[in-house]
């Protein structure tokens, strides 16, 4: 596990800022008249602008949550909802514009795309600036595509899913999000279809003062399987940046789903992300999260197990530094007959940041003979950061096996002194211990982004453990 | 004094605020074998962690020497490094680091150089076998989920790696059967040289049925009350410690 | 009658989850209240002394504010506990309610002394035609070194609405172990809020429940960690049939300063049948690093096999449920020290089971 090969990196890569150059950029602040300018610069169909309208109101209707983060500090009135790159979407590196290309090549995702993925969607700002898939795979009929080009191209496909998993009422930022989305990745894998390596979209804010409302939309069809990474990074600027993302997953029957994020915001960013899994018959999604970077984040990914027999994991870890209020968790409805959930959540907190591990397990009148299991753990390095867990478990039938472990404390001192005891300095033993917490995380992540994940524990270790 | 290995000189320790070690002297030479045995409660883990300065214990007088210097002060991975092995009566469990890749970073450490993986692998899997280890527990978490014979088996392969100067072996044979001591004992047989010193720390007499050692110390209410050769470990074996005790 | 919104977490979580509060539309809160009279008070009364005068106060929590202003202004039992022993003294108060006394409101105040022992039950009955009210506010000082137990047996009838709200500040070294048996009420909303104030206190708090029909049972336990060396334990069991509904929520806190401060806090709800439910909150908060937290809770029927293994001894289903259930109670009221009690709760179990 000791990856002392490993080549130091550098936070600089995540916070290279490019000028803030775009073809256009919306007006800041929230009106009909920007949004309809939105759906205008979208070239969006009449329903998708009705669309945008209606949620706007529903935006306007709905209170900031009472609970969780203080997020006061967000003003709609300095955001700019849509910030559209100096380019169009291109399907070779070659032909992406040079500064855009640059800040991709550094972060490593073409090198990825050589290695290990199937597909590759790059997002900047508000556009899709890339998009690239597998021959094989086109011919056995995966679509993977932005999501305009989803509107335009799969009317169907898109009218019959878009916001029906997480409706626009869900939450004011969900309802945001209905109203000024812009990019995002089209996935849909037909029946039997297994795609064996991942695919990976990764979102990169460039722009400072402005709004990312990527909108994600996956269908894996009965029997398919796939495996989808979501990568996101922005520069550090010193006015707030706002990610209000919304993630939709339909795991039809007896298909697999895994969905896996690396989340590395800059510190100014406030990530309030909504994503949501419908899981039928048979059918497994598989939830991999890292969350390392945002200044806030209200993240709790969800899965309904609609279909009897319908599967969920989750594993995650936050890890909060300086300034970091990271609130994240997991929700599970369990709605059918012999489902099963079961939860591994990890948090770190040190240098006066705060954890906060927040949960519903819901187990509903008609899902006897399900089980559900959670475990959290949590680890404080210093006694100036925050660690709660505030998991709700709601339990409405009798055929059911539930339980629940949490815990809370710091690095042991017998551990440590084991660890020094066979030659390893102090420093070295406690980030050793923190990288082993993080491994049942990091082990369920393809190779290359576990090494980030560790690269970016080690960063976060740097000079605060001693 | 040129084979002097470890001169520990009028040590006191506390743990706890509590007085545990009153005043010990113990010179063990170059290649020699030393016991320390007494009745529990009677000092003999806290002289072990604190010749490794566990931060848990505290020295309030006296001296370490290890090879001519002084060592009672050092930070515990400075004290490995100069090739002091302690093998744990209670080994930590810590889950995410692989047996092997622990090895090869201590090794790397208390070494100072690269280490070559296919010697390495080599003399581990030839390790392994000697000590009848199951080779699926490479891979596994350090100590995560072992039983208590394989932690301690788990205890030797260090040991057997790492190669120090000197071993201190905490209740090595404790809560282990006849079987696993044996096993023990002949990886402990194995690591003697002319070179290398060993200090045995324990409460009963079953490890040195199988083990030639030099030098008996009998360890009692924090003092080291009579020193002999392995008669003395016999003698207690048949009598106990009540004699030793109110000296 | 208005709204009550009782109950409040320390933290508030997604509105959605229905668990912030407990909101109750079907009660009315007396007014005014006739003097209670039905109170019984045995026990070992040296060095213990019983005022009816209090002192003024403060309740961190509570159950609801204007729970705590009614018992505050119309209380008709007010108790001041002294406690100068330094040997235990067992103290019994025991409140009935009857057709005379059908409405209760309690004031109680424990006062133990440094290095002072006691053990006080304080029971509450109704007699089982009345529709009667119960609001009681109970606060416990603990001084360095005493070591106080308080058990709290709730044996009011199913029609009974009770409140309790309880508090207890614990000084350097002093322990308070709470032993709660919460049968009774309607709706049955009980706060216990205990502030581990100094180096080396300690609290337990051992609680067994049991709900049937449509009885609601809200729990609200918080407790904070502020001394050295604190410690905190919660241990929760409980059984629910028919359509009975329960929502726990428990809160270990380690503040700032609880250094090597310990929480264990376990809950095990058993579900008797398909339509009870039940709904838990078990919070770990931490803002200090070197402590150890713990917290498990689990739901579900009785384990089949273990069943059918004590019915193929001879046992008729019934009878066996309530042999499982008592054995999961069991340690909890085997902590009891007075026999007479505990055949009376165990009793009471079969009653309820049946």
């Amino acid at each position: 596990m000791a990856k002392t090969n490993l080549k130091e990196i550098n936070r600089n890569i995540y916070d290279i800022k490019n000028k803030d150059e775009y073809e256009f950029k919306i007006k800041k602040g929230l009106t009909p008249e920007i949004i309809e300018e939105i759906a205008k610069q979208k070239n969006d169909p009449e329903w998708m602008k009705e669309f945008r309208l209606k949620a706007l109101e529903v935006y306007n209707k709905l209170e900031l949550p009472t609970w969780g983060p203080d997020i006061s500090e967000l003003n709609m009135d300095e955001i700019a909802t849509y910030v559209k790159p100096k380019t169009k979407i291109n399907d070779s590196w070659e032909d992406v514009p040079e500064d855009i290309k640059n800040t991709f090549d550094k972060l490593g995702i073409p090198e990825a795309e050589k290695k290990s993925l199937a597909g590759v969607g790059a997002q900047y700002d508000s556009e899709v600036v890339y998009h690239s898939m597998r021959e094989d795979l086109k011919k056995q009929g995966v679509i993977y595509t932005d999501m305009e080009t989803a509107v335009r191209e799969y009317p169907e496909l898109v009218k019959k899913h878009f916001m029906k998993c997480v409706p626009v009422t869900d939450h004011k930022f969900v309802a945001l999000h209905g109203a000024v989305w812009s990019g995002g990745s089209f996935v849909y894998v037909p029946k039997n279809v297994k795609v064996d390596i991942p695919l990976q979209s990764y979102f990169r804010l460039n722009s400072p003062e402005s709004g990312q409302f990527e909108h994600t939309l996956i269908i894996v069809d009965e029997g398919a399987s796939l495996h989808f990474i979501e990568g996101c990074s922005a520069p550090k600027y010193n006015k707030v940046n706002l990610h209000a993302g919304c993630v939709e997953l339909y795991v039809k029957e007896n298909a697999y789903l895994r969905y896996s994020t690396i989340e590395n915001w800059s510190k100014n960013m406030l990530n309030l992300n909504t994503k949501k899994a419908i899981v039928e018959k048979n059918a497994q999604i598989d939830w991999v999260t890292g969350s390392f970077g945002s200044k806030i984040s209200m993240l709790y990914p969800m899965s309904i197990l609609n279909g009897e027999g319908a599967k969920t994991e989750y594993t995650g870890i936050s890890f909060a530094g300086k300034g970091q209020n990271l609130d994240t968790g997991f929700k599970v409805i369990h709605n059918n007959k012999n489902t099963s959930s079961v939860v591994n959540a990890k948090s770190i907190s040190k240098n006066g940041g705060k954890c906060t591990y927040r949960s519903l397990v819901r187990i509903n009148e008609n899902a006897q003979n399900s089980k559900s299991s959670v475990s959290c753990e949590s680890l404080m390095l210093d006694n100036i950061s925050i660690s709660d867990t505030i998991p709700v478990n709601d339990i409405r039938t009798d055929e059911v096996e539930f339980s629940h472990e949490a815990k809370i404390g710091k690095i042991s001192d017998k551990a440590i002194f084991y660890l020094m005891s066979r030659g390893i300095s102090e420093e070295d033993a406690k980030a050793m211990i923190v990288r082993g917490f993080a491994y049942p995380i990091s082990k369920e992540l393809p190779v290359e982004y576990a090494v980030e994940m560790n690269q970016l524990i080690n960063l976060e270790l740097e000079g605060s453990i001693g | 004094m040129k084979n002097s290995i470890l001169e520990i000189k009028n040590l006191h320790v506390n743990a706890k605020e509590k007085e545990i070690l009153k005043g010990i002297d113990l010179k063990i030479n170059k290649g020699e074998t030393h016991v320390i045995m007494g009745p529990n409660g009677s000092g003999k883990t806290t002289t072990a962690n604190a010749i490794l300065n566990n931060p848990m214990y505290q020295k309030t007088m006296g001296q370490i020497i290890f090879e001519q210097e002084d060592i009672t002060n050092l930070k515990t991975d400075e004290i490995a490094r100069k090739g002091i092995f302690m093998s744990f009566q209670l080994p930590e469990e810590i889950p995410g680091i692989s047996v092997t890749n622990f090895l090869k970073y201590a090794k790397n450490k208390t070494t100072m150089q690269p280490v070559k993986v296919f010697q390495f692998k080599e003399e581990v899997k030839k390790y392994m076998e000697e000590l009848n280890m199951n080779p699926k527990n490479m891979e596994r978490s350090l100590n995560v989920g072992f039983s208590g014979g394989e932690k301690k088996k788990n205890e030797i392969l260090q040991m057997l790696i790492l190669n120090p100067k000197l071993a201190i072996l905490d209740e090595t044979d404790s809560g282990l059967d006849v079987d696993a001591i044996k096993t023990v004992s002949k990886g402990i047989e194995m690591f003697k040289t002319k070179e290398n010193s060993i200090l045995i720390i324990t409460h009963n007499t079953k490890i040195l049925h199988s083990l030639k050692v030099d030098y008996v110390h009998v360890l009692v209410d924090g003092k080291i009350v009579k020193t002999g050769d392995q008669s003395l470990a016999k003698e207690i074996e048949e009598n106990g410690y009540n004699k030793y005790k109110n000296i | 009658m208005e709204t009550l919104k009782l109950n409040q977490t320390p933290v508030r979580t997604s509105r959605n989850f229905n668990i912030n509060n407990i909101k109750l539309n079907n009660v009315e809160i007396p007014e005014k209240v006739e003097e209670f009279t039905n109170l019984e008070i045995t026990g070992q009364t040296n060095k213990i002394k019983i005022e009816n005068n209090l002192d003024e106060y403060f309740l961190q929590y509570g159950a609801g504010d204007i729970l705590i202003n009614q018992a505050k202004s119309i209380a008709n039992q007010k108790l001041k506990i002294t406690i100068d022993s330094k040997t235990n003294k067992d103290l019994f108060l025991k409140f009935q309610l009857d057709k005379k006394n059908i409405n209760l409101i309690d004031n109680i105040e424990i006062l133990a002394n440094e290095d002072t022992k006691a053990t006080i039950y304080i029971k509450y009955y109704a007699d089982e035609k009345i529709q009667g009210f119960h609001n009681g506010i109970l606060k416990i000082f603990a001084k360095n070194n005493a070591n106080i137990n308080i058990i709290i047996v709730n044996l009011l009838n199913a029609k009974t609405n009770n409140f309790m709200s309880i508090d207890s500040a614990i000084s350097e070294k002093a322990k308070v172990n709470y032993t709660i048996v919460d049968f009774g009420g309607k709706n049955n909303i009980t706060n216990l809020y205990t502030n581990l104030l100094e180096k080396e206190s300690d609290c337990t708090i051992n609680t067994i429940y049991l709900g049937k029909e449509d009885q609601l049972i809200d729990i609200n336990y918080i407790g904070e960690l502020r001394g050295e060396n604190s410690n905190i334990n919660m241990e929760i069991q409980g059984a629910l049939k028919d359509n009975a509904k329960k929502h726990f929520k428990g809160t270990i806190d380690f503040k700032k300063g609880s250094k090597k401060a310990k929480g264990n806090e376990n809950e095990f709800c058993m579900l008797l049948s398909d339509t009870a439910k039940s709904l838990a909150l078990p919070m770990l908060l931490c803002s200090e690093e070197d402590v150890e937290g713990n917290h498990s809770s689990a739901a579900g029927k009785v384990g089949e096999k273990q069943l059918f293994y004590i019915m193929s001894r001879g046992f008729e289903q019934k009878e066996a449920m309530k042999l499982m259930v008592k054995a999961k109670f069991n340690t909890i009221i085997e902590s009891i020290k007075n026999e007479e009690l505990k055949n009376e709760i165990n009793d009471k179990i079969d009653t309820i089971l049946d």
